[in-house]
């Protein structure tokens, strides 16, 4: 029974929910806020490494892209 | 990294990745070019990917364009817009068209042809990046921060904050703070400095 229920649950439209935007709009300004302070914090990373040594850590997010498959 | 403002140079010695390969490879095949816009950051080792990379040529002749068309297919490169010189030709007046490695479309080169004059101003005030043994050409940073402002995506604003806070005490702040009201973006500077507007 509890199993069947779940089933319906997970089955619910998106029309049946609640969504609060204004605190959708909050955790979009946060989480942008937090990108601008890992911006900040990797400038200086860069600034405390030779361009060796940062550009090894940046190509492997780079490079990760292009793989060849 | 160093930059010297007044040589309009700016020097690194790092590991390449795949995209900066692509760019000198590309970029090698053209006597006269400037990079604009995304790659300029990764270039100065901002931690994103990007699927094309986007350069800007002075006006070109057919009889020139087909010369570089040839040379560029001799090179492994295909443009991905059409196979036609004609058709890519008459397509460069209007639109950018893109070229990337045989058989792999990313990521490509988003191929433009100078049309207005912040276009002229980047191309005539490029800088010179010594990446290596490899030379490249890029627009110059207090147009690009304005520029990426200008845009104004969380993406564009946070290329813009990555060179201005590398590059804070080496760029020239007049030419900036120019290039911001010049874009109508003198309001975002904010956000560069505390992520505030």
């Amino acid at each position: 029974m509890f199993q069947k229920s779940l089933v319906y649950w997970k089955m619910a439209s998106i029309k049946d929910i609640k969504i609060d935007l204004n605190e959708l709009e909050k955790e979009k300004k946060k989480n942008f806020e937090e990108r601008l302070k890992f911006i900040d914090w990797w400038v200086d990373y860069m600034k405390r490494h030779s361009d060796k040594d940062w550009s090894e850590d940046q190509n492997k997010v780079i490079d990760s892209q292009f793989k060849k498959i | 990294m160093e930059y010297n403002y007044k040589k309009k140079e700016i020097r690194i010695n790092r590991s390449l990745n795949e995209l900066d390969k692509f760019v000198i490879d590309f970029t090698n095949l053209l006597d006269e070019y400037v990079v604009v816009s995304g790659y300029v950051s990764i270039l100065l080792g901002r931690t994103r990917a990007t699927e094309d990379v986007d350069l800007l040529i002075p006006k070109i002749d057919s009889y020139k364009f087909r010369k570089l068309w040839d040379k560029i297919h001799e090179n492994e490169f295909d443009c991905l817009n059409t196979s036609d010189f004609e058709e890519a030709f008459n397509m460069l007046e209007e639109h950018a068209i893109r070229f990337a490695r045989k058989g792999i479309p990313l990521p490509n080169m988003e191929f433009k042809i100078i049309k207005n004059e912040l276009d002229k101003f980047s191309y005539d005030n490029k800088i010179k990046v010594i990446l290596n043994f490899n030379i490249l050409y890029i627009s110059p940073l207090e147009l690009q921060i304005a520029y990426k402002l200008f845009l104004g995506s969380d993406k564009d604003i946070e290329d813009a904050r990555h060179i201005y806070r590398l590059l804070k005490e080496k760029i020239n702040k007049q030419e900036l703070l120019y290039s911001l009201e010049k874009l109508n973006v003198s309001k975002k500077f904010g956000l560069l400095e505390n992520g505030e507007h």
